[in-house]
C-alpha cells in the first residue's frame, strides 16, 4: 500500500518535478559547467578549466560589486528588519482600522519593481522630486537643500536603501504573526517583576520572535545578494560604478559583454556566498535564536 | 482490486479519474509540443515569411514600416513581417544561440565587430549582384560594414555629429552667428561670452556643456586628433596625450563653474524635460548632437520658431584646416547566421539600399543618407537646414566611430566609469582616471586576444579596410 502511494504521489508532482528539472536543475548544472568554459553564446564553450575562476583573483570590478553588494545587503537587512519589526509591534496594538493599516503596509509589496522604479525616479528628482520637496519643506528654514540623489555615489547607494524599505510588508506580516504567538503570560509575568515597555521588547517579545528575526534575515540576504531590477532601472551602474551591483555584473557578463563563462562562474560565486551566509547565519542562529520547547 | 484502492467508497472511479487526470496532463503536455504553435514560414496565399527585427519605435519605427509596405506592395514572392522591440541586439544573440534567429536584424554599427568575430552573420557580398558595393557607400559609412573586403552589414541610417548653436544668442553676444568657432579655444571664447550667471552665482544659461546631453562621452579625443583605440595595431590609446588634452578639457567645466551648481543647473525643472530641452529653452547656447535635432525641435517647439546653425565641432587648434573631425554612427541591417531564407533576405536588403528607398527612410529619420550622394530634392526638402554638412562629415577621412573590437561595450563601460571620476573632480587632472581606464581596458584588451588565440581567430587589426 505504501508503494502505490509513493507512486501515485511521485506521478502527481511529476510535471512539477519535470519542469524544475528541465528549467531549474539543468540551468544550474549547465552554468556549474559553462563557469569551466570560454563561452560567447554564440559560439561552441571551449573548456577552459579553473581561468574564469583565478580570473575572479584578479578582477577589481569584481571587487567592487561585491563590496556594493556587501554594504547595501548589511545595511538594507538591518533598516530592514528594524523598520519592519517596529511596524509590526504597531499594528499589533489595537488601533481603529487595523486591518486597513496593515493592508496598507503589505499593499506596496505587489507593486511590480519596474513600476517602482519609476515612480521613485520622478520622487527623487533633484527639483521636482518628492524627496527634496520634503526635505526643503521641513528644512529649507535652515538652508538644507535636497541633495541629488543619482548625481553621488553616497546618495544614489542612500536612494536605493530607501526604496528598499517599500517592501517591507511581507517581512511585517510574518513579524505580525511571531508576535501573536508571544504568550500572554510571559507579559503578565513581566510586568509583575516591574518590566517596562521596552524591558517587556528586549527581553521577552524579541527572544520570543528570534526564530522569526532569523528566517527573516535569512531571506533578506538571499534577497540583498541578488539585487538586481531597481538598481537597472534607476541608477544604473551609478556614479563611479557605486550601484553597481553582483548580479548586474552577472547579467553584464552574460549578455553585454558575451561572456557567458565568466558570468557562469559568477553566479556559482554568488550561490557559494548565499550558501554560506545562510549557513553561518544558521549556526549563529542556535547560539542566538530561542526556540519555544526545544 | 487491491489494497490500494480501498481506502475511497468508490474505488474504481478513484483509480480511473487518477489515471485520466494523469494521462490527460501527460497528453495535453505531449499535445502542445507537438501540435503547439510554431513561427509561420510562410504567408497565406504561399509567399516566403520574413521575420525583421528592428530596435526602433515611434516616428523612426514607422519610417521603416513605410519601406517595409513599399517592399511587400512591390513583389508577390516574399512577405517582411516587421517587429520592432527594446533590447534587440541582446535578443538577437539569444536568439541566434538557440537556432532560430529572425531573416533581418537591425543593430548598431557598434554591434557588428562582436557578432562578425563570433560568425554569427552571414556576409552580404551578393548585393554586388543587385549593383552595391563598397563606392555605393559614403567613404566614412565604409569602414562600418566592410571588412576584410566583404560587405558585413548594409547601412540604414547613419548619423554624424554636429555642433548646434543658437543664432540669436550669439547675435546678442556680439558673435557673428554666421563665423561659428573653428578651434577649441574660439570655442571657449563663445562660450565665455554667452554664458550667464544669476545673482547668487547660479548658471543661468550655459554656453555648452558636454554633459549634456552626454550621450557621445567617448568620442571628445577625436577632436583633439586622437583616438581610444589605434586600430593598426591593436592597442588602447586612452592615455594619450590628445585624450588627456581632450578630458582636461570636459573637466574645466564642473571645474570653473562649479559641480553642484552644473548638477543644479541640469536638475532644473524645465517645460516638457527631454534630452534637448536646455537648448530649446535658451538654457544652452549651443550643443553637441545629432541631425534629428531640427525635427524634435519642430516637434516640440514648432517649426520655424528657433533660429538654429550648425557646424562641425570645434577641433584643437592646428587641426581647423583639416576635413571636418567629429563622431559618426550608422545603424546596419544583417542577415544572422541560422536565417531561413537568406537569399529572400539580401533581396529585402538590396530594396532598402535603392537610393529612393534609402532617402525616404532617413528623411523620416531625419538623418543624412550613406550613400555616396544624396538627391538634391533630398536635401532641399530635408527637414534640417545642415543635411550637407552632415553629410560631408560621413564623407571625411577625418570622421571616426566607436572602435572595432568585440569588446566595446566593456570598453565603454570602463570608459564612462573613468569619466565621472574626471567629471565629479575627484582628480586634479584627467590623466589618473584616464591611466586607470587604459590598465583596465589593456586587460579587456588581453582576454579579448586570448580569446581569439583559443578560437583560431584573426586579430581585428588584420581586417583593416580591406576592399573598403
Amino acid at each position: 500500500m505504501r508503494h502505490d502511494s509513493t507512486s501515485t504521489g511521485l506521478l502527481w508532482i511529476g510535471p512539477w518535478l519535470l519542469g524544475f528539472s528541465i528549467f531549474t536543475v539543468l540551468p544550474v548544472m549547465l552554468a556549474v559547467w559553462y563557469g569551466f568554459t570560454d563561452y560567447t553564446l554564440l559560439e561552441p564553450p571551449i573548456p577552459v578549466g579553473t581561468d574564469n575562476y583565478t580570473r575572479m583573483l584578479d578582477d577589481p570590478i569584481l571587487g567592487t560589486v561585491l563590496w556594493n553588494t556587501a554594504l547595501f545587503g548589511v545595511l538594507s537587512i538591518v533598516l530592514g528588519t528594524v523598520v519592519s519589526i517596529s511596524l509590526a509591534v504597531l499594528l499589533s496594538n489595537p488601533v481603529r482600522f487595523q486591518s486597513f493599516w496593515r493592508a496598507a503596509v503589505f499593499a506596496p509589496s505587489v507593486l511590480p519593481l519596474v513600476a517602482l522604479a519609476v515612480i521613485f525616479k520622478l520622487g527623487y528628482d533633484p527639483e521636482v522630486g518628492i524627496a527634496n520637496t520634503m526635505i526643503e519643506g521641513a528644512l529649507g528654514w535652515a538652508g538644507v537643500r535636497g541633495p541629488n540623489w543619482f548625481g553621488s555615489g553616497f546618495w544614489a547607494m542612500t536612494a536605493l536603501l530607501l526604496i528598499s524599505l517599500w517592501g517591507v510588508g511581507p517581512a511585517v506580516v510574518i513579524y505580525l504573526a511571531g508576535l501573536r504567538d508571544v504568550p500572554k503570560q510571559l507579559h503578565e509575568a513581566a510586568s509583575i517583576d516591574g518590566v517596562g515597555r521596552w524591558g517587556r521588547f528586549v527581553h521577552v517579545v524579541l527572544p520570543m520572535i528570534s526564530p522569526v528575526i532569523l528566517f527573516n534575515v535569512i531571506i533578506g540576504i538571499i534577497n540583498a545578494a541578488q539585487v538586481f531590477a531597481v538598481p537597472v532601472l534607476l541608477t544604473g551602474e551609478g556614479p563611479e560604478r557605486s550601484t553597481y551591483f553582483h548580479s548586474m555584473y552577472v547579467y553584464d557578463n552574460a549578455f553585454t559583454f558575451g561572456d557567458m563563462g565568466y558570468a557562469s562562474a559568477l553566479g556559482v560565486l554568488q550561490f557559494a556566498i548565499i550558501l554560506l551566509l545562510t549557513g553561518a547565519v544558521l549556526l549563529a542562529g542556535r547560539k542566538l535564536v530561542y526556540y519555544r520547547g526545544a | 482490486m487491491d489494497e490500494t484502492s480501498e481506502p475511497t467508497s468508490d474505488p474504481g472511479i478513484a483509480a480511473i479519474s487518477r489515471r485520466v487526470a494523469i494521462g490527460g496532463i501527460g497528453a495535453a503536455a505531449v499535445g502542445y509540443a507537438i501540435l503547439g504553435p510554431r513561427p509561420a514560414r510562410s504567408t497565406g496565399d504561399g509567399r516566403i515569411r520574413l521575420d525583421y527585427w528592428e530596435k526602433w519605435t515611434g516616428h523612426e519605427a514607422a519610417a521603416m514600416q513605410a519601406v517595409v509596405d513599399l517592399f511587400n506592395q512591390s513583389q508577390d514572392r516574399i512577405f517582411v513581417n516587421y517587429l520592432t522591440m527594446g533590447g534587440v541586439d541582446q535578443k538577437a544573440k539569444l536568439a541566434i544561440a538557440a537556432g532560430d534567429p529572425p531573416d533581418v536584424l537591425g543593430l548598431w554599427n557598434r554591434n557588428l565587430p562582436f557578432f562578425d568575430q563570433c560568425g554569427a552573420i552571414q556576409p552580404l557580398d551578393d548585393l554586388r549582384s543587385h549593383g552595391i558595393d563598397a563606392s555605393s557607400y559614403a567613404k566614412a559609412v565604409r569602414p562600418l560594414v566592410f571588412r576584410r573586403g566583404s560587405q558585413l552589414a548594409a547601412p540604414s541610417t547613419p548619423s554624424s555629429i554636429l555642433l548646434y548653436y543658437n543664432k540669436r544668442i550669439l547675435r546678442e553676444c556680439g558673435w557673428d552667428p554666421e563665423k561659428p568657432p573653428r578651434t577649441t579655444t574660439e570655442f571657449d571664447e563663445m562660450i565665455a561670452a554667452t554664458t550667464r550667471f544669476k545673482d547668487n552665482g547660479d548658471v543661468q544659461r550655459a554656453g555648452f556643456l558636454p554633459s549634456d546631453p552626454g550621450w557621445w562621452s567617448w568620442c571628445w579625443g577625436g577632436f583633439w586628433g586622437g583616438t581610444l583605440y589605434d586600430e593598426r595595431t591593436g592597442q588602447a590609446m586612452v592615455d594619450s596625450p590628445q585624450n588627456i588634452a581632450a578630458y582636461d578639457w570636459f573637466q574645466s567645466f564642473p571645474r570653473r563653474w562649479g559641480l553642484e551648481r552644473l548638477r543644479a543647473f541640469q536638475g532644473a525643472p524645465v517645460d516638457n524635460p527631454t534630452p534637448f530641452s536646455n537648448f530649446f529653452t535658451g538654457r544652452l547656447a549651443s550643443t553637441i548632437q545629432g541631425p534629428w535635432l531640427p525635427m524634435f525641435m519642430e516637434t516640440e517647439i514648432g517649426k520655424d520658431v528657433f533660429e538654429y546653425g550648425a557646424t562641425f565641432f570645434p577641433v584643437a587648434p592646428g587641426l581647423e584646416d583639416e576635413p571636418p573631425y567629429g563622431p559618426i554612427e550608422t545603424d546596419i541591417l544583417v542577415i544572422p547566421k541560422g536565417a531561413r531564407n537568406p537569399e529572400a533576405s539580401l533581396e529585402f536588403i538590396a530594396f532598402t539600399q535603392r537610393q529612393e528607398n534609402m532617402e525616404m527612410l532617413c528623411d523620416g529619420h531625419a538623418k543624412p543618407s550613406p550613400l555616396a550622394s544624396s538627391s538634391e530634392s533630398f536635401r532641399a526638402n530635408h527637414k534640417n537646414n545642415a543635411v550637407v554638412a552632415h553629410e560631408e562629415l560621413l564623407q571625411s577621412p577625418n570622421a571616426y566611430t566607436t572602435p572595432w573590437i568585440s569588446s566595446w561595450d566593456e570598453f565603454g563601460m570602463a570608459l564612462g566609469s573613468g569619466l565621472d571620476t574626471i567629471w565629479n573632480l575627484r582628480s586634479d587632472s584627467a590623466r589618473r582616471p584616464l591611466e586607470e581606464v587604459q590598465a583596465e581596458v589593456e586587460a579587456i584588451l588581453q582576454r579579448a586576444g586570448a580569446r581569439r588565440e583559443r578560437r583560431g581567430q584573426r586579430d581585428p587589426w588584420l581586417d583593416l579596410v580591406e576592399g573598403a
